[in-house]
């Protein structure tokens, strides 16, 4: 009875102090990073150096960079998490976006390439604090001030399209693509990115080899032309928009 | 470094900072204008003020605004010329398609557009272009803010004028936008002789007046209103080849091909040489032009054709466009750069 008397007593002094101890944490959310990487047939592409694209022309790159918007993460069920709104990626440096989403399994990644109509047209860039992807500061040097409105990429660089072996690269390559035409969605293939168990990274890869190539169906042939400023050569700047949302792909 | 020498520095850079001037109280105002202009709509978050329109009309003039610190607005902007330079095209401002002649900016406050081929939605986006030596926004604008930044004065102005912690890009374009809105002019004897002084205009502006609204010439069917533009962009058979493509450079279109604004003739005796390349130097050669019908660019305007001018005639329409000159707009000291600054 005494032994009863002492028990009942212990419990009740556990579950007291069970009902006022705080909830064991539950972590509901996972940390995912996303890389952003520019390659050349499968390797790490490095500025400066040369390369030859398929069309036989050697090429060099000394600035790469492109606006990407809105990146979303799409959930199994269809629910999306916006991880990003605006990022200039500059290829010159790493380009990497963390962010804290809720748990589960996401199978595709999206976002578009350059920037959407309503943050482009007639806006003005002094609006944004200096930190902002798409302020005077933030942007560096990707905007038209004659004619109010983002270049969306940029690839500089030069070449030699006359195919002579060590030849000096002289051609200049300069092509600036912006305005409504150039505006791009990438939807990445279908994947399983289980955030469930913990965080992950995934790797966000532009295989510039492709884009210079016909292989995603338009001819971007630096011997044709090399050189746009979009309203000077509207087509070569819809070509390696199209190529290059044609030549990016999503690794886990 | 000792730990008092930091302090000592840290106090001189203090001192530097320190503003000398006390600038008085910002208050509202309103920019004077003619009543037969339309009203304007300033945009909400730049109405006029004293001080804002101070900060705008030093920066206007202020070298270090340029990349090189020897130009300002002023330099291809300057008050005599009615806010032109006198120069064919201005050097600095590089464009794909040649550079350009600078415009007036009288009554730039009611252009809806800005830029030749209109690219530009507002003056305080518009301020952004001069800021920089190419057709692309650099790294330019930062400098010049890290300059004026070491300027204790200028800083306590912009913070009176705007409330914000220093200069950056938004308080340069809006001060900016905000001085030029004063450049109003409507007061030649034109516009007196239209309000009813019957004696400031002579016969032969009078003759001139009535060809330039008349249906032979057509001109005032796209110089029209009270700004002598219709604010949209023609192609007048300058020439057969564009090197500049004028608003197709924007829109990407044949048919825009050599289609400029059509620009204001408020002033237009002060603002020589003409067109948008400044390739005509005198108002005579402009008026044999229109008399010739332009040369047959396939965008050519169908109002452009020979009009078949007498010698009279043509010297009656340039003494019409002389009269359209306000004298008191050009020699207005407000818009002048401050004394002592
Ligand atoms: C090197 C000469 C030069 C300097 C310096 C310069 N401008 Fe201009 N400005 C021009 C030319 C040329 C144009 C015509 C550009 C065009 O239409 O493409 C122009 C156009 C403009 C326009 C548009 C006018 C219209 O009718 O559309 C405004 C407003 C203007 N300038 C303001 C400024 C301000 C403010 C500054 C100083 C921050 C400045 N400018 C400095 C040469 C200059
Ligand atoms: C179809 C529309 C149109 C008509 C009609 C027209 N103009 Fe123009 N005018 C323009 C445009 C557009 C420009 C600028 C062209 C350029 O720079 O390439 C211009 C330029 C001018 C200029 C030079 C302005 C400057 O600042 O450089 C003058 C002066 C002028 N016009 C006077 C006239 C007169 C006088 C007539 C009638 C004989 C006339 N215009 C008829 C559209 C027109």
């Amino acid at each position: 009875m005494k032994n009863t008397f002492l028990l009942v007593g212990f419990l009740s002094v556990i579950l007291w102090s069970c009902k006022d101890e705080p909830e064991p944490p539950v972590t509901t959310t996972a940390d995912v990073n996303v890389s952003f990487n520019a390659l050349w047939d499968d390797q790490p592409f490095v500025m400066q150096q040369v390369y030859m694209d398929d069309f036989g022309n050697r090429l060099r790159a000394d600035k790469l960079m492109n606006y990407i918007a809105f990146v979303t993460l799409v959930a199994e069920d269809g629910t999306e998490t916006q991880l990003k709104d605006f990022m200039l990626l500059d290829f010159s440096e790493n380009n990497e976006i963390s962010a804290t989403l809720p748990k589960g399994k996401y199978t595709q990644l999206k976002f578009g390439v350059g920037v959407p109509r309503d943050y482009n047209k007639d806006q003005d860039p002094a609006q944004y604090p200096s930190s902002h992807a798409l302020s005077v500061a933030g942007s560096q040097g990707m905007f038209w001030v004659w004619n109010t409105g983002y270049i969306f990429a940029k690839f500089e660089g030069k070449c030699d399209t006359t195919g002579t072996e060590g030849a000096e690269l002289l051609t200049p390559i300069a092509i600036h693509a912006g305005d409504e035409i150039s505006y791009r969605e990438f939807v990445s293939a279908p994947f399983v990115l289980d955030l469930t168990s913990g965080s992950k990274s995934m790797r966000v890869n532009l295989h510039i080899d492709e884009i210079f190539s016909p292989v995603n169906g338009n001819d971007v042939d630096l011997a044709q032309d090399a050189i746009t400023h979009t309203s000077t050569n509207p087509e070569l700047a819809a070509d390696f928009m199209d190529n290059y949302i044609a030549a990016l792909t999503v690794d886990l | 470094m000792r730990w008092w020498s930091l302090i000592a520095c840290l106090l001189i850079l203090q001192a530097c900072r320190e503003p000398a001037i006390s600038w008085p109280e910002d208050r509202p105002i309103e920019v004077k204008k003619p009543q037969f202009f339309p009203a304007f709509d300033y945009p909400s978050d730049n109405r006029p003020t004293t001080l804002r329109v101070l900060l705008g009309r030093t920066l206007f003039y202020d070298t270090r605004l340029s990349a090189n610190g020897t130009t300002h607005c002023g330099s291809c902007h300057v008050l005599s010329a009615a806010f032109t330079d006198g120069r064919a095209t201005s050097p600095g401002m590089a464009g794909i398609g040649g550079n350009r002649n600078a415009p007036t900016l009288a009554n730039i406050a009611w252009m809806n557009r800005l830029m030749m081929e209109g690219g530009v939605p507002s003056l305080e986006t518009q301020a952004l272009a001069p800021l920089h030596d190419s057709l692309e926004m650099g790294y330019n604008m930062m400098h010049v803010v890290e300059r004026l930044n070491r300027d204790g004065d200028l800083t306590a102005l912009a913070k009176k004028a705007y409330g914000r912690d220093s200069i950056d890009p938004y308080v340069i374009t809006r001060a900016l936008a905000c001085f030029q809105r004063t450049f109003v002019s409507g007061d030649s004897r034109h516009d007196r002789f239209n309000l009813g002084q019957k004696d400031h205009m002579n016969v032969a502006e009078l003759r001139g007046k009535e060809l330039f609204f008349s249906e032979r010439t057509q001109c005032s069917s796209c110089h029209s209103g009270v700004f002598f533009t219709d604010m949209d962009y023609h192609n007048i058979g300058l020439s057969l080849v564009y090197t500049d493509p004028g608003k197709a450079r924007a829109t990407h279109k044949a048919e825009d091909v050599g289609k400029f604004k059509t620009p204001t003739l408020r002033n237009i005796q002060l603002t020589s040489p003409y067109m948008h390349d400044g390739s005509m130097s005198t108002l005579e050669e402009v008026i044999a032009f229109y008399n010739q019908g332009g040369v047959p660019h396939e965008n050519r305007d169908v109002r452009i054709q020979p009009l078949n001018l007498s010698d009279q005639e043509q010297a009656d329409l340039v003494a019409f466009l002389i009269s359209l000159t306000d004298w008191n707009f050009v020699q207005n000291k407000d818009l002048l750069p401050l004394e002592g600054r």
